[in-house]
């Protein structure tokens, strides 16, 4: 399985630890990266400068399929964000007048858009094109006893209808999906689909740290060891501002944030450094200890 | 201690209308509802509002003509005049204040053309005509911070030396009774859908206006006018807009024929509903339904007319159905919609009360006579709700005191509390929808003595047992229980007056329409039926159709 | 022409009265014997006229436009009304509990005057401006058209029960209100667009919402109230009414991705911030150091995109439209 790599913005940034722990697992997984592929892409716009132009948004993102589309391969993506507004642009390039609009602009670069191999995340690919069969005899290490908490990232469940939950509804329940396949328990909570807080962090902290605050402590209350995530901007917001938001809630919470690679990864026997799991804001020794993994 | 000069009871159009107009004439003015305003069952209207706009070369008086052919020449053809006339001012009073009528290329209101109208003059909101004024009279009454009871329901008018001087009621979310004095009530209350099974109407249907003005002698007029909606969706009965047929829609029968063209020649699918309801009752009594239904069939308007123009059909279709218009045609019924019939008032409004007016479907100034014309219901509530509202005004500025009532708030919470207290009995339901079967056979597209007459035995018997009947909820808060048992009172009252209005009509008018005599008698039932209770008994009497220049004539269309 | 297979379903529901059980708020179960075209609402109804009268609910109209039925079906709003019982059971169940972010008065019925309350805090009334006229006033079809999007609002308050904002933040106005709100903003025979605009800028407005999609998502009439709060934010810039962190982080943004073809966070963070308000940026400075220690390193000059000419062309070309 060749893909087309959409790293995206954070895991370059931010969040290096998601790129390392990604390239790591697909060799394994036997899904091979194109990193050339969308070297000229752009970001997806993450829905920000969709506020301002919708048209340009979509023209962005359909170049960047376009760039896949050329070299006959289709996108993966490692981050709720990128999918999601990928996904929304794909579905509205579904109308045929509005996909010629845009690739009328794509036409100057030699491109040309046309939707056949959607784009999809790498959480997705595991769980549809893998399947559990093929990923359970991959795992070397059960994590048996790990209680994790998901956490989606709205961009991954809505709306539902761009995101064809109604042609693969296997996607409503992906992460519960994984989580057990390696082993783990599922701690379910109510939070698991809402909002991290991320997007209004700047904007208005007080809001954005309840958010973090209410759905790590509740997780943590209902015997969370960690909270997994595909969506590194989720990681940011519940990770970094996780201390900040204890103490406005003046207790301690100290769940670690992993992401969905990395969580693969110590299934699939990869070494915890490797994945660079100790490179995260809130400790995770011991989740490494509690899975008999030297931090 | 509440008091206000006028209040109205009931936030649908004809009662926010009339509550604008009241507290711009600056009235110490409350809305009281069982419903939060916009909940109001106005909402559902989806066609549109008639108006024959005079600077576009429309004239009032062939509105006119429209509307008394309409009604087979039983409407008042004064008030019809009035609704007519002022209809133009009305409407572009509701644009200015916000409504987003649809639009023709130049900016200016755009039209569709509605059953039994000779020309195109109903003016729309895609197929929300309805909520959309609804919402914008509701907005309206914000700016005015307007005084609202919301989830207050009425349970007796308080009558002083014969005139109306306020109502007593309950405050849903408290269960607490409350005397509310006024110096005029305007009742605007709706329609009484429920009394049938299916109806098109929604479950806050009860009638409650008609049932309470009834219940202190008014007169309630041609009753049995009820009008059979020609395109009910199979099964509930939700309805699918007249606004379909306006924009081309076919009826289909199971041949797959245009049937129209055997009853209406001229006017095909847009003659008046109780036409076609008539029509297609015909084709499917004879076998050429489908499963009690013939067939809408929009298939030709294409995707794009269908989600712009009738895009609310279309959800319904799709999401109670599974069909999509612009693949499918789907299957309707004549179903239950209206009632021309209502409580009899002048021009502003008054009742046979003083001090007592209405307005609106649960009203009859006598425009709709035996049959309404679509698109007429929504200019019937704002013309004659702010009409009402003018009475209103006048009839309180020579009010002076309002007095005590407190004895008779005893008797009444005794009275709901002994509903309260009863165990044991039927449950409110299964009277309802005992009713609800009987009303619809009995009362039905086509009647005849024999059908009236084992309706009325039935609402008679039901009339008894409802004394038994006993609720599960015994708390104070919020029982939607014992509103329930509460309306199933008003229902079987109302039910009773249908049911004497048809027996005693004895020729075949628009809805009322008698297999066992067939023809229109002019001669002895140019007339309007009343019924009403003196000294609690009933009575039925009749009175003369105000006929100013329309003689009647045979009706074609 | 309906089929009536008839199964039984358990029906839980969350229920709640002053006067039982000191309030607190307990589960039931009933079970109904259901068809298999039963919308939730049937199902709730033929529980409260067949089986249990206490039961207490909302609903008028059956027919997805009164409003009154919005309530959480296994967690997420709906208008039970137009819910098929069989699209959402699983394994024949349901739970049915009162819509969110909003008191309840009894059962299923919730307290809607936090709900009214935002939606009189916009002024939601038209404000047309200057004079009168004899007719009606001119607008262009498309703008009434559009305006119909917003108007098939039915107030339900399906947006705000699962708007995952206002869990946190009591007096973010919310998607209805908002929405409400841009279509007098969108309606041309409005003359307050302006002031309109200024009032929603602040604490409480439209930069408060996450962008989660909670509402698009759940919004029974697709109303898409979101999308309005987006347009009302790019409105909102248009009219220069922009100093505020909001409209900073949404202009940074579109310039960096403009420049560099991808985003850099640090930058984002600097403009949106303002560079020289020291005091926030200190705010900022003790995670910046914990990424530091933790041995995150966004880089200062992140990478970008090896084609960003023609990005720029794309925005150069589309910027405007």
């Amino acid at each position: 399985m060749k893909f087309a790599f959409f790293p995206g913005c954070v895991s370059r940034g931010a969040c290096p630890e998601l790129y390392t722990s990604t390239v790591k697992i697909s060799g394994i997984l036997g899904i091979e990266l194109d990193e050339k592929a969308l070297e000229s892409a752009s970001c997806t716009g993450a829905g920000v400068l969709q506020e301002k132009n919708q048209l340009l948004g979509d023209t962005l993102n359909a170049r960047n399929i376009a760039l896949a589309e050329k070299q006959n391969l289709p996108i993966l993506t490692i981050c709720s964000t990128c999918q999601g507004v990928m996904s929304q642009a794909e579905y509205r390039l579904e109308n045929e007048e509005y996909r010629a609009q845009i690739n009328e602009t794509l036409a100057d670069e030699g491109l040309e858009y046309t939707g056949k191999t959607p784009t999809r995340h790498i959480l997705w690919i595991i769980v549809e094109e893998i399947g559990e069969k093929k990923f359970k005899s991959l795992v070397k290490r059960q994590l048996d006893g790990l209680r994790l908490a998901p956490f989606y990232g709205c961009y991954l469940v809505r709306p539902s209808k761009a995101l064809k939950f109604y042609e693969k509804p296997e996607r409503e329940t992906c992460l519960e999906d994984l989580t057990e396949w390696v082993g783990a328990t599922v701690v379910d909570f109510p939070g698991k689909t809402a909002c991290c807080g991320f997007p209004i962090v700047t904007i208005n902290e007080k809001a954005s740290l309840k958010m973090v605050g209410n759905h790590t402590s509740t997780a943590k209350d209902l015997g969370a060891d960690a909270m997994v995530t595909p969506c590194p901007l989720c990681h940011l917001n519940l990770d970094q501002y996780q201390d900040r938001a204890a103490g406005m809630m003046k207790r301690k919470i100290d769940l670690p944030i992993i992401h969905v690679p990395q969580l693969v990864g110590l299934a699939l026997g990869l070494d915890p450094e490797e994945l660079k799991i100790n490179k995260h804001v809130i400790s995770t020794k011991k989740l490494l200890t509690e899975i008999s993994l030297k931090p | 201690m509440y008091e206000h000069d006028i209040l109205i009871v009931g936030a649908g159009l004809a009662g926010l209308r009339a509550a604008l107009e009241s507290i711009e004439a600056g009235k110490n003015t409350a809305i009281l509802s069982k419903v939060h305003p916009v909940r109001s069952h106005s909402c559902a209207a989806q066609g549109g509002i008639n108006a024959a706009l005079t600077d576009r070369g429309d004239n009032w008086e062939d509105h006119a003509l429209s509307t008394i052919k309409g009604s087979d020449y039983l409407a008042d053809q004064e008030a019809v005049e009035i609704m007519c006339r002022e209809a133009g001012e009305n409407l572009i009073d509701l644009e200015h204040m916000g409504v987003i009528f649809s639009r023709d290329e130049e900016g200016r209101l755009g039209t569709r053309r509605f059953g039994g109208q000779s020309v195109a003059r109903t003016f729309f909101v895609g197929a929300i005509t309805g909520s959309a004024m609804l919402h914008v009279l509701y907005e309206q009454t914000v700016k005015q911070n307007a005084q609202v009871y919301e989830e207050w329901f009425v349970t007796k008018l308080i009558i002083e030396d014969g005139e109306c001087r306020g109502v007593i009621a309950m405050d849903i979310n408290s269960g607490k009774l409350e005397i509310i004095k006024a110096k005029s009530v305007i009742l605007a209350t709706g329609g009484i859908g429920r009394i049938f099974e299916p109806s098109t109407n929604a479950l806050i249907c009860t009638g409650d206006g008609l049932a309470l003005a009834y219940d202190v002698g008014a007169s309630l007029m041609d009753m049995e006018m009820i009008q059979y909606h020609p395109t009910g969706l199979a099964g509930n009965g939700i309805l699918l807009s007249e606004g379909a047929r306006g924009e081309g829609a076919y009826l289909l029968n199971s041949n797959g024929e245009r049937f129209m063209e055997d009853y209406a020649p001229e006017y095909l699918e847009l003659a008046s509903r109780d036409v076609v309801s008539r029509a297609e009752q015909t084709e499917i009594n004879e076998g050429r339904g489908i499963d009690g239904c013939v067939l809408l069939d929009c298939r030709h308007l294409g995707k794009s007319k269908i989600e712009e123009k009738l895009g609310y059909l279309q959800e319904v279709a799709i999401e109670f159905r599974g069909i999509d218009l612009a693949e499918q045609p789907i299957p309707v019924k004549p179903t239950m919609h209206y009632i021309m019939g209502g409580i009899k008032t002048d021009f502003m409004g008054q009742t046979d009360i003083p001090g007592l007016f209405a307005a609106g479907e649960c009203a009859n100034v006598s425009v709709h006579g035996a049959n309404r014309l679509g698109a007429n219901s929504l200019l019937d509530t704002i013309v004659f709700g702010r009409r009402s509202a003018r009475g209103a005004i006048e009839y309180s500025s020579q009010i002076n005191s309002i007095s005590k009532s407190k004895e008779e708030l005893n008797n009444e919470t005794k009275r709901i509390q002994n509903i309260i207290n009863r165990t044991n009995g039927e449950r409110s339901a299964t009277l309802r929808n005992e009713m609800g079967e009987a009303m619809t056979s009995g009362i039905g597209v086509f009647r005849d003595t024999k059908s009236i007459k084992i309706a009325k035995q039935k609402v008679l018997n039901l009339i008894d047992r409802y004394e038994n009947t006993s609720i599960d909820n015994k708390g104070k808060i919020f029982n939607t229980d014992l509103i329930f048992n509460l309306e199933l009172k008003y229902m079987l009252d109302v039910a009773l007056t249908i049911c004497i209005g048809a027996e005693n009509r004895k020729e075949s008018r628009g809805a009322h329409y008698r297999t066992d005599i067939t023809e229109r008698d002019d001669k002895n039932w140019l007339k309007h039926t009343h019924v009403a209770k003196t000294d609690g008994e009933v009575q039925f009497y009749t009175s003369d159709v105000n006929i100013t220049k329309w003689k009647p004539e045979i009706r074609k269309y | 022409m309906l089929q009536t297979a008839k199964k039984t379903i358990q029906i839980e529901i969350k229920r709640q009265d002053p006067e039982i059980n000191n309030g607190e708020s307990y589960n039931q179960i009933y079970d109904v014997e259901v068809e298999d075209w039963f919308t939730v609402l049937d199902a709730l109804i033929k529980i409260r006229e067949e089986i249990d009268g206490t039961l207490s609910l909302r609903c008028a109209c059956r027919a997805s436009i009164c409003g009154s039925c919005a309530m959480r079906v296994n967690g997420q709003a709906k208008l039970v009304c137009k819910t098929k019982l069989s699209v959402v059971e699983k394994n024949n169940k349901i739970l049915v509990e009162p819509v969110g972010n909003m008191p309840v008065i009894s059962d299923l019925v919730a307290d809607f005057k936090p709900f009214w309350d935002k939606f009189n805090a916009v002024e939601p009334y038209l404000k047309p401006e200057g004079e009168v006229p004899e007719g009606e006033y001119l607008a262009p079809n498309d703008d009434m058209v559009h305006l119909v999007g917003v108007m098939n609002c039915i107030m339900c308050g399906a947006c705000v029960s699962d708007c995952t904002v206002l869990e946190v933040k009591d007096n973010f106005l919310g998607p209805a209100a908002l929405a409400k709100s841009y279509r007098f903003i969108a309606d041309p025979r409005d003359g307050s667009q302006f002031e309109r605009l200024q009032n929603l800028e602040k604490d409480g407005g439209i930069w408060d919402c996450t962008r989660c999609m909670q509402c698009v998502e759940v919004c029974p009439k697709d109303v898409d109230p979101m999308e309005r709060i987006m347009s009302l934010r790019s409105k909102s810039i248009e009219n220069k009414i922009d100093k505020n962190y909001g409209a900073r982080h949404a202009k940074s943004f579109t310039d960096l991705i403009k420049n560099n073809g991808i985003l850099n966070e640090v930058l984002l963070i600097l403009r949106t911030k303002g560079l020289f308000n020291i005091i926030e940026l200190a705010k900022l400075l003790p995670i910046a150091i914990s990424a530091q220690l933790a041995g995150k390193r966004p880089p200062f000059f992140s990478h970008s995109s090896k084609n960003k000419n023609q990005i720029k062309k794309i925005f150069k070309k589309l910027e405007d439209k």
